[in-house]
């Protein structure tokens, strides 16, 4: 039920880590537990959405599940331009 | 184009967790117990909140924030049962509230002069579950029309409550409701609940939630 929530703080996250570089992004990767109380196909639904928009390009999301109650921004697909600041 | 992977990791809830031990820290120091009501919509937590502010209000400062989708008619119903400030956070279609809309609604109440804090969360035993709010506890309100298999259906929520209080217990005679059974459930997803009984519309319906309010207030028993 909170799915968009959720999309908005991944993508909130992914923008933190990406800095100007969000449209080098080409995928994300989120980590959904058994438990996590998220929906996982409601959620790349809304992700999809987001990330359709500016300041992302139409990058992909990807829902990885696992056993457990993990909620978590497992990993970001950046073209090789990209400068994250990390 | 090559493609690069960067590792994160990073918890999803955490900004949220990182505000609301912010907003716990704070009540803490001011010395304000707080409460997050939690349940479905339709359950009766803004009747309890009015019947208690008008019980207690002249012995006990209390300060409610309500979280609605839409509309400002919970807090408008409260305001008239106490002079202590409501604060309404309208979600915008948000189905529960977070620790940020939280501390955005402490700006405005005056913690120093505050015995008791509640938090009316959106009704929905969902995602509420999932959200701290730096509460100190989180109360899981159940009513007597709705199906004994809640705490079954719901266990995130029930597990993350530390009380349940059954309401509209007037009605028990009228619907098919097992309360044994309802608390046997809700005990079977968290063994430490605490209950309490309560009905809003019968008389000394909400004696036990009363002195449950009072022993728990500023300097009362640790919550």
């Amino acid at each position: 039920m909170h799915e968009m929530s959720v999309a908005l703080e991944v993508c909130r996250l992914a923008e933190e880590r990406l800095g100007e570089a969000t449209d080098t992004l080409v995928a994300l990767g989120v980590t959904v537990g058994d438990d996590a109380g998220v929906e996982p196909e409601n959620l790349a639904f809304c992700l999809e959405a987001l990330l359709a928009e500016p300041p992302f390009r139409g990058a992909e999301p990807r829902i990885l599940r696992e056993p457990g109650d993990a909620l978590h921004l497992s990993y970001l697909e950046v073209t090789d331009d990209a400068s994250p600041d990390d | 184009m090559p493609v690069r992977t960067i590792e994160v990791r990073e918890r999803v809830m955490a900004r949220n967790d990182e505000i609301a031990g912010r907003v716990r820290a704070r009540l803490a120091a001011a010395g304000v117990p707080t409460f997050n009501l939690v349940s479905s919509p339709g359950s009766g937590k803004t009747l309890v909140l009015e019947r208690t502010l008008a019980a207690l209000g002249d012995e006990l400062r209390i300060a409610v924030v309500t979280g609605d989708v839409q509309t400002h008619n919970d807090a408008d119903r409260l305001a008239r049962h106490t002079d202590q400030l409501v604060q309404a956070v309208v979600t915008n279609g948000a189905c529960h509230l977070d620790a940020r809309q939280v501390e955005t609604a402490l700006a405005a109440i005056d913690l120093a002069a505050t015995d008791l804090l509640f938090i009316e969360n959106v009704g929905n035993l969902v995602c509420p579950a999932a959200w701290d709010l730096g509460e100190n506890a989180k109360i899981a309100l159940f009513s007597v029309t709705e199906g004994e298999d809640k705490p079954s259906k719901y266990p995130n929520m029930f597990r993350a409550a530390r009380w349940v209080v059954f309401t509209k217990l007037d009605l028990l005679p009228h619907v098919p409701f097992s309360l044994e059974r309802a608390v046997e459930l809700a005990r079977a997803v968290n063994p430490d609940l605490g209950f309490l009984m309560t009905s809003s519309v019968a008389w000394h319906g909400l004696t036990e939630w009363l002195s449950f309010c009072r022993a728990r207030a500023r300097q009362g028993v640790p919550v």
